[in-house]
């Protein structure tokens, strides 16, 4: 019950942000250059379409109705028609999720419990020449541009060693059900995966560091060595249980960044997803599908703050709900 | 150029990552600066090469239109250093006023102002970037300011959390009292002030930055003028095949340029605040020690503890600080010891010792410690038996401790019950879950904690309660000996009280032996049966408590007992302790109390005071003791 009314108190929080994403939008298509109805309805539309568009949106009337008109069109799913293939953006959009969902997904899962178990070992040595090491390492790994580093896997593993396929989701002449079609998707993952992971790694293993090095100095931790816990318990139990809660913070707060690196990740792999998507509107101008693609990602993340702020408050017990 | 300036850049330059990373800084930016004289080809000049590799001519080849890649990577620094600086100084400037505004005025413009750098951390900024891009055109001018207006909350929320702290400092107060206009005090006071956390983090924001416009020319939205790596590796990607130079090059120049300004961040940070690279860990092995071999077997006289020469130092950079400088005490079976002092005479430290729980920085260097006639530390060593430290048994079922702040002294994110459980388990495995409740009941009872709140999170108890809670948990194996570090320093008098109250009344019932630390000699006075003051490292003197408060044989213990309010006398002005150094004061010759000693002689200055020995075990190291001790505290109250 309490969940439930915490769960309604901070979808009720997220509405002004929601809200001010549309605005952004919004603004956006007023300032631009060119008129309103070609960037809402595409460029070549047909003029009894374009009509239909300046209606449905209220283009004839004054601003802040043409803002409730857009809101209204917002709230019934309709993000416009793709000019290039004049469907729904919401359905193309909403048929490239699940790329994205397993690509990123993937990698996330990978990363994160690599990067907190690395980082929480070089916690227990801090300032060790290892722990030095692995931190510039890391520092730098979330440096590469996560494009680049793709193009260099492809040219390593798929170009030089033709060991993995380099692009797409499936083989187009593979097996289309089962466990065929299972194992030919894993392996066009492992590259994309590979390059999101690597960078994402970098950030954890920083991330864990910080956060288990700080937990480890805490005073609880001393009292369970005085108590005389294994260190194996001191670690789980007392450090890294406590180090979750800020990892589990700013793992909600990067999700954005996250999103960032697996559009472009996609974009160099060819994944069939958002990223992907995105890149083919901007080369075909595709403005409708660009904005749209924009509100959803904007979505996802507070919706993933939300499930973030949810786990928080399942960790932690001082978080009243 | 202030101290801490300097510090910091000393700092960065000392760490190899630091001073690494601002060669390649220099060198990239030399680069950008000199690119138009450094005689390169044109970047953009077209040859009949096509797709040459890397040769003598192409130091990296040259790509589809036969253009020089080198010349076009040292081009391309300019336009990422652009990016970096014009984004980073564009967003922190507007970051730095909305947060100095929103930190300086407070109210509803912090409410309104903070509401909106919350909201954009929910934002994903690289495609609102991508969006405003996409839509009024690629432009390298357009593409910096889409980057500040999406980045600026980072210094804004950075700015606004320096000006909370600053705004209370004196001289925006005296600004402000002198008459200078807000806009004025926020821009000459508070800025300037409150910028450097801003600066460090800009190394990040510049990376960030470089990485987004990189990102944008990679999908085709990069500034089609210009020469920037992310849009060569755009065209390279094309040709990956054909001339993988074409991608490797700018990629590689990227991944320097920005790990450099990460680095150097990072580099910053850490020569700011050192202790954030090495504090925490994992306990360090310790030398150790085979048991004596002929150790007599204890008898119902042998003392319960016996100190002996005790020595712990702690290594803080280059320092060595002996916080235990020589310490020897006995405790017998039942008795109650208090150690007093200020903070900073070592007495916590030697508290850790007891229990071998130091932090990695602080080392045993000498000194034997004998629990129930068995050496636990020899010279210093931990004393390991049949491959496991005699420490080791003895913990919480033998000797258990009550920590300092009990708010963070037990774990907050698991019950009350749930850790005394643990303990229990940990202790004695065989126990069922009823046998342990009833135990936490019965400790619950002992302390005067209702049962019903067993099931409590820490930060659901009251101070006292929690604090109650931690004593419970000392007494949850019935230990013969707890040490209590400063157990009710964090509360109020009335629940100090009590606590104190409480505690003597379970020695008494449960025949414990008691080490009671603290800063207040009042209370030591009531619940301990001998009194050993601590001064710089040092035991000055050890005395059963009723001789201690009646014939002080130390000038410290007079001045300790001064300082002790007097609830019933006329107000009197309190005698003030003498702030030390113990590092300083234990390097110094003679009595490392003669600098603030009011009856000092040349004397004290020169030699070092013996331990003078008064009858009844009470024992002061002063040249004086035997006078000071004839002469009583006159009565006060």
């Amino acid at each position: 019950m309490k969940l439930l009314r915490y769960l309604f108190y901070r979808l009720l929080q997220m509405f002004p942000i929601a809200l001010f994403i549309v605005v952004i939008n919004f603004a956006l298509i007023h300032m631009a250059p060119g008129d309103v109805s070609i960037l809402l309805a595409g460029e070549g539309a047909d003029p009894e379409y374009m009509e239909q568009v300046r209606e449905r949106y209220g283009l004839n009337l004054p601003l802040y109705q043409q803002l409730g008109a857009y809101i209204g069109q917002l709230l019934q799913g309709d993000l416009g028609l793709s000019f290039r293939t004049r469907e729904p953006v919401i359905g193309i959009i909403a048929e490239r999720i699940p790329a994205t969902l397993l690509l990123a997904g993937t990698a996330l899962v990978l990363a994160s419990v690599l990067g907190v178990a690395i980082g929480a070992v070089m916690a227990r040595r801090p300032g060790s020449a290892l722990d030095t090491a692995v931190t510039t390492l890391s520092i730098s790994l979330f440096s590469i541009p996560v494009f680049w580093l793709g193009l260099m896997l492809i040219l390593l593993f798929a170009v030089t060693l033709r060991w993995l396929p380099s692009s797409g989701m499936a083989s187009i002449a593979g097996p289309r059900e089962g466990i065929g079609y299972a194992l030919d998707v894993a392996r066009h993952m492992v590259l994309p995966v590979l390059s999101l992971a690597a960078i994402w790694l970098g950030q954890y293993v920083r991330l864990s560091r910080a956060a288990v090095s700080e937990t480890l100095a805490e005073p609880y931790v001393t009292t369970a060595r005085a108590i005389g816990f294994p260190e194996r318990r001191v670690m789980t139990r007392f450090a890294l249980r406590n180090a979750m809660l800020p990892i589990v913070t700013v793992l909600g707060l990067e999700l954005g960044l996250l999103l960032t690196g697996a559009v472009l990740t996609e974009t160099v792999f060819s994944w069939p997803g958002l990223g992907r998507l995105i890149y083919e509107a901007i080369l075909s101008r595709d403005t409708p599908v660009i904005m749209g693609a924009f509100l959803i990602m904007s979505f996802t993340v507070m919706l993933a703050a939300l499930l973030t702020d949810l786990v928080y408050a399942a960790l932690d017990p001082r978080v009243r709900l | 150029m202030t101290p801490t300036l300097t510090k910091t850049l000393r700092g960065t330059l000392r760490s190899v990552p630091g001073a690494l990373s601002l060669v390649v800084l220099a060198i990239i930016t030399a680069a950008a600066l000199l690119a138009p004289v450094l005689g390169l080809p044109d970047p953009a000049e077209m040859e009949f090469a096509l797709y040459q590799p890397p040769s003598a001519e192409h130091w990296l080849g040259t790509d589809n239109f036969g253009r020089d890649i080198f010349a076009r990577v040292v081009w391309g620094a300019r336009v990422a250093l652009m990016v970096a600086i014009g984004a980073a100084l564009l967003s922190i400037l507007i970051g730095s006023v909305l947060g100095a505004v929103a930190g300086y005025f407070g109210g509803w413009v912090d409410g309104l102002l903070s509401r909106v750098f919350d909201i954009f951390l929910l934002i994903p900024t690289f495609f609102l970037i991508l969006l405003i891009v996409a839509l009024f055109g690629a432009s390298l001018p357009l593409t910096i300011i889409a980057i500040a207006l999406t980045t600026w909350p980072r210094s804004a929320r950075l700015m606004r959390s320096q000006v909370l702290t600053l705004k209370s400092r004196v001289y925006v107060q005296a600004a402000l009292a002198a008459g200078a206009p807000h806009w004025l005090v926020i821009l000459r006071h508070v800025i300037p002030n409150g910028i450097a956390p801003i600066i460090t983090d800009g190394t990040i924001l510049m990376g960030m930055a470089i990485l987004t416009e990189a990102g944008l020319s990679f999908l085709g939205l990069g500034d089609q003028n210009l020469v920037s790596w992310g849009g060569m590796i755009f065209e390279g990607q094309r040709h990956l095949r054909l001339a993988p130079w074409m991608s490797i090059a700018p990629g590689v120049a990227l991944l320097l340029l920005v790990a450099s300004l990460n680095l150097l961040g990072d580099s910053i940070t850490f020569a700011m605040n050192p202790q954030l690279r090495t504090r925490g860990g994992a306990p360090k092995k310790r030398p150790t020690v085979a048991p004596p071999a002929n150790e007599p077997a204890a008898t119902t006289d042998t003392p319960i503890l016996e100190v002996e020469d005790l020595r712990l130092v702690y290594s803080v950079g280059a320092r060595r600080i002996a916080a235990v400088d020589g310490v020897s005490f006995t405790l017998r079976r039942g008795e109650a010891l208090g150690i007093v002092g200020e903070s900073g005479c070592g007495k916590s430290s030697l508290g850790s010792a007891l229990l071998q729980t130091m932090p990695n920085n602080a080392a045993l260097t000498g000194g034997t410690i004998r629990y129930d006639g068995r050496a636990i530390v020899l010279d210093g060593k931990g004393v390991v038996e049949k491959g496991r430290a005699r420490i080791d048994a003895l913990r919480w079922t033998r000797i258990a401790t009550i920590f300092q702040s009990a708010m963070n002294a037990l774990n907050p994110v698991t019950t009350v019950r749930r850790q005394m459980t643990d303990a229990l388990r940990l202790h004695r495995p065989g126990i069922t879950r009823a046998e342990a409740t009833a135990r936490i009941g019965e400790v619950f009872g002992l302390i005067g904690i209702p049962r019903s709140r067993m099931n409590a999170y820490p930060h659901q108890l009251s101070g006292g309660m929690r604090q109650r809670a931690m004593i419970a948990l000392s007494l949850i194996l019935e230990p013969e000996l707890v040490i209590a570090d400063e157990p009710t320093t964090a509360l109020d008098m009335l629940i100090q009280d009590q606590i104190l109250g409480e505690i003597a009344d379970l020695r008494a019932r449960l025949n414990l032996s008691l080490i009671l630390v603290s800063h207040d000699m009042g209370a030591v006075a009531e619940s301990c049966d001998v009194v050993a003051v601590m001064y710089a490292g040092r035991i000055v003197e050890i005395a059963p408590t009723r001789q201690i408060f009646d014939n002080p044989a130390h000038p410290y213990t007079r001045t300790l007992i001064g300082a002790l309010p007097s609830l019933t006398g006329p107000l009197e002005e309190l005698e003030s302790l003498p702030a030390t150094d113990s590092a300083a004061v234990a390097a110094a010759q003679g009595c490392r109390f003669a600098h603030a000693c009011p009856a000092a002689t040349d004397l004290c200055r020169a030699k070092v005071p013996p331990a003078v020995p008064l009858g009844d075990g009470h024992i002061s190291e002063c040249h004086y003791a035997t006078s000071f001790a004839a002469e009583p505290r006159e009565v006060r109250a």
